[in-house]
């Protein structure tokens, strides 16, 4: 069986994994599920692959041997703002993967998931779901709360700017945060179950920054630069 | 008691002593100066020889002339006398010179009057010692012998004076005169005032320090000596307000309350029967209000006074003592001042009685001034270096404060440097306590299975409890802000990860939309032993007890004493009673697996309880209300 996106080709992935086994074991799991796999150790090997056509999805580690994948995801986003970017991470932490979503990146796949759930994962991404994890959300929502809190202080850790956020928007993240389903949490904002993943897909456009100028506008806005 | 009593007693006598013979000095030399300060007048133009015509009858007198005390103004003694002027030392004017009267005068030359004193009420004060000028009109003047008559009149109970006439040239007699009005009006007004800016001082003192009552007891005191300066004395037949002719009698009260001062300067109580003290002038007070002229005047005289000299004496008494016991400058100085004060007393009573010759001057009042402006300015001396004391105190305090706060400063520093030291140090133990339970054990466990060539399943299972835990202990870590729903949401997707490839459902009842109460007081090793106990639920529910179907209820209940929360994991699985059989290894894994769980419950101050038959396993974990602070049963 093979994945095809509208047009009917098959779905073109780009894996970016320098630890040769954990490459391997995504590969095969991507594969098996009949996607077309493209994969590169380095930043260089990613870059020449780009050269020649535009992957669908790229999934990429973040500590690379020559650079930051950070570097990559924000390139692509620039250049090719319909391929859905996926973070590989170890631990799904809130720190690699928040830096990777500011930049363009939409969630996270952990490198040990089962080959199902890989699978399943980037169907899901392809089909324009944006899956966000509950310690992604609580991040997000506990930085909401620190940002009306203290202002003056900037928290740890990456800088993110929930100011664009609507109330709406973070009640959604709050149940995330705490375990609920999609279906759980419509019935206790009165919303309809279908609304939620748009809803989850504007909440990582907003958290997006675009340029480097406007990354400077935002900090200037947040008051972390003072001009 | 007899050998304290003795030195004591040469203790006082050796300081008393001397005291007494600088006192006795100083009465010499305020006799002395009284002599050496009376007043010399121009002898040259002096009229001593007078025909006094009174009650009907004439006989010559010699001036200074007492005359008896009376309380008629009518047909006063006339005193008629004659002196020789030339007109050729009329160049400039000649005058009529009286330096003491008492009480008014009046004054005619040649049959006509040039000087009623009657007409200046304070002249006519017996406690000043007023002289009057007049210049006679050229006019009247004849070349030889012209009359001169006085009137003098007289209201008692003082006896009437007349010291000698001067009748000479302006410009002989004005200096003695402008010396004597110095002395005796000019200084008395300059003091008068001076005492009333003190009372001001000292009454706003007293008004700022109630506790100090000093200061009040010398304000009032200065106060009635001013309003007695400056009321005028009412010159009979015209009679003012009896008000007013008692505050002119009221040197009783100032006296006694200058004793009161004394006694409260330096530092005793004033006894309750000091009252007694103000009964004479309480007594001339009412009785002045209710009877009127003359009876204030004769009570003062023979109440009064004597009053005055007993207030005085104590006064001497009280500072005496005062420099026995405290031989410090200011009760030397007040002693001294008092000294002289009961001297001049002494010397205006003998006057008085005319046991010793003399031209009747009062100088009790003017030392009186004198002294009452010495204590003031000595107040305010004193006010002044408590203010330098407080001044330097304030200093001392300033920069001991800022000591302690530097010391408070680096000591806090100290304190939190060595509180955040302990803390890592606590979190260290904590994180190594966690990944030795978890991580540490499950890569042994992956070692040792890699060692025996196990492949496969067993090394991944073990592997994936390995990053789980990792996960676990990353996840705790962080910030979840008391609610523990946020912890339990990155579990349930876990334990969902988990389930799916053993095709197990997680059915998820949360049963209020908060879910279970906040915990300000939750730490992350709070949170480690809750997601241990629920991971370890469901892992024998998978393994052991091949359960189909796991659900998770996590519930918010309030038994009356708060709310508290209830989370239970609940398998359809064969229940763990069951599972012995045939299957000792699960069996002892499950144990020792239930054992934890206990364990780790009871560190957390939570309650676990476990149901299990063939139909399936309940495991239901009661939260504590509030989270113990420390490990208690922790190891």
């Amino acid at each position: 069986m093979s994945e095809q996106g509208e047009t009917g080709e098959a779905i073109t992935i780009l894996l970016v994994e320098d630890d040769a086994p954990t490459c391997w074991r995504l590969q095969d799991a991507l594969v098996k599920a009949g996607y077309e796999v493209r994969s590169a150790g380095t930043l260089a090997e990613a870059r020449s692959a780009l050269a020649a056509t535009a992957p669908r999805v790229l999934l990429t580690d973040l500590r690379l041997p020559d650079g930051h994948g950070v570097e990559l995801i924000r390139e692509i986003r620039q250049r090719f703002p319909d391929t859905e970017i996926m973070v590989i991470s170890a631990l799904g932490d809130e720190e690699s993967v928040i830096s990777a979503i500011t930049v363009g990146a939409t969630g996270y796949l952990l490198k040990d998931a089962f080959p199902t759930d890989i699978a399943t994962t980037v169907r899901d991404l392809v089909a324009g779901h944006s899956p966000i994890s509950a310690s992604i959300a609580r991040f997000i929502v506990r930085r909401t709360q620190g940002a009306a809190q203290s202002s003056a202080e900037p928290s740890p850790g990456p800088v993110l700017n929930t100011a664009k956020l609507t109330p709406r928007e973070i009640d959604i993240l709050w149940g995330i945060a705490k375990g609920f389903s999609y279906a759980e949490i419509a019935s206790h904002l009165g919303l309809s179950r279908q609304t939620v993943p748009g809803h989850i897909k504007n909440i990582y456009r907003k958290l997006e920054v675009h340029t480097r100028s406007e990354a400077v506008f935002e900090a200037v806005q947040q008051g972390l630069i003072k001009l | 008691m007899k050998a304290p009593t003795r030195p004591r007693r040469r203790l006082i006598a050796s300081r008393l002593v001397p005291y007494l013979l600088l006192q006795a000095l100083i009465v010499i030399a305020t006799i002395l100066g009284l002599r050496l300060l009376q007043p010399s007048d121009p002898d040259d133009f002096a009229v001593s020889g007078f025909s006094l015509r009174e009650d009907g009858a004439t006989r010559p007198v010699t001036l200074p002339h007492f005359t008896s005390s009376r309380y008629s103004l009518a047909d006063p003694p006339l005193y008629t006398g004659a002196f020789t002027f030339q007109r050729d030392q009329a160049a400039s004017g000649w005058s009529v010179f009286l330096p003491r009267f008492s009480n008014a005068v009046e004054i005619a030359v040649n049959g006509v009057v040039v000087l009623d004193s009657r007409r200046d009420a304070n002249a006519n004060r017996p406690d000043r010692n007023t002289p009057q000028i007049a210049l006679i009109p050229a006019s009247l003047l004849r070349d030889g012998s012209n009359e001169i008559t006085v009137r003098l009149f007289v209201w008692g109970p003082l006896k009437g004076f007349l010291d000698t006439v001067y009748v000479g040239p302006d410009t002989a007699l004005r200096p003695a005169f402008e010396t004597r009005t110095l002395l005796f009006v000019t200084l008395q007004v300059v003091f008068s005032a001076w005492q009333s800016i003190l009372a001001v001082i000292l009454a706003i003192m007293w008004l700022m320090r109630r506790r100090e009552p000093v200061y009040g007891v010398l304000a009032v005191a200065m106060v009635l000596g001013v309003v007695q300066a400056f009321v005028p004395p009412p010159v009979p037949p015209v009679t003012t307000s009896r008000l007013a002719a008692v505050l002119l009698a009221s040197a009783p009260t100032e006296s006694a309350l200058i004793v009161m001062f004394g006694v409260l300067f330096f530092g005793w109580r004033w006894p309750r029967y000091g009252a007694l003290l103000f009964a004479p002038g309480l007594i001339v007070f009412v009785v002045g209000l209710i009877a009127g002229p003359p009876l204030p005047r004769i009570l003062f005289l023979t109440l009064g006074i004597p009053t005055v000299g007993i207030s005085l004496f104590l006064m001497a008494c009280v500072t005496a003592t005062a420099v026995v016991r405290r031989q410090d400058a200011a009760s030397f100085t007040i002693g001294c001042a008092v000294t002289i004060v009961l001297t001049c007393w002494v010397h205006d009573m003998l006057s008085v009685f005319e046991i010793v010759t003399n031209e009747r001057i009062f100088v009790s009042r003017l030392s009186y001034s004198a002294m009452l402006v010495a204590i003031g300015a000595g107040l305010t001396w004193r006010f002044a270096r408590a203010l330098n004391q407080v001044d330097s105190f304030a200093g001392q305090l300033v920069a001991r404060v800022r000591e302690a706060e530097e010391r408070l400063k680096a000591s806090f520093a100290r304190e939190e440097e060595r509180a955040r030291a302990a803390a890592l140090a606590n979190e260290r133990t904590r994180l190594m306590r966690d990944l030795h339970d978890g991580l540490g054990g499950q890569l042994v466990s992956i070692v040792a299975l890699s060692e025996r060539g196990h492949e496969g399943a067993t090394i991944t299972d073990a592997a994936r409890a390995a990053l789980k835990d990792l996960r676990l202990v990353i996840d705790s870590m962080d910030d979840i802000g008391g609610d523990l729903m946020l912890a339990l949401g990155s579990w349930r997707e876990r334990a969902t990860a988990q389930l799916r490839p053993h095709d197990i459902a997680l059915d998820w009842r949360v049963a209020t939309p908060q879910g279970l109460p906040l915990h300000p007081e939750l730490r992350p090793w709070h949170v480690i032993q809750i997601v241990r106990i629920l991971d370890e639920a469901v892992t024998n529910a998978v393994k052991h007890a091949q359960a189909r179907n796991i659900a998770v209820t996590i519930e918010t209940l309030d038994g009356g004493g708060g709310p508290y929360g209830v989370i239970s994991v609940t398998d359809d699985g064969r229940g763990f009673a069951l599972s012995g059989n045939g299957e000792t290894a699960g069996a002892s894994q499950t144990a020792r697996g239930l054992r934890n769980m206990r364990s780790r419950a009871a560190r957390c101050g939570a309650v676990l309880n476990l149901a299990s038959n063939a139909s399936g396993t309940r495991v239901r974990l009661q939260l504590p209300q509030v989270f113990p602070d420390s490990d208690a049963a922790g190891g």
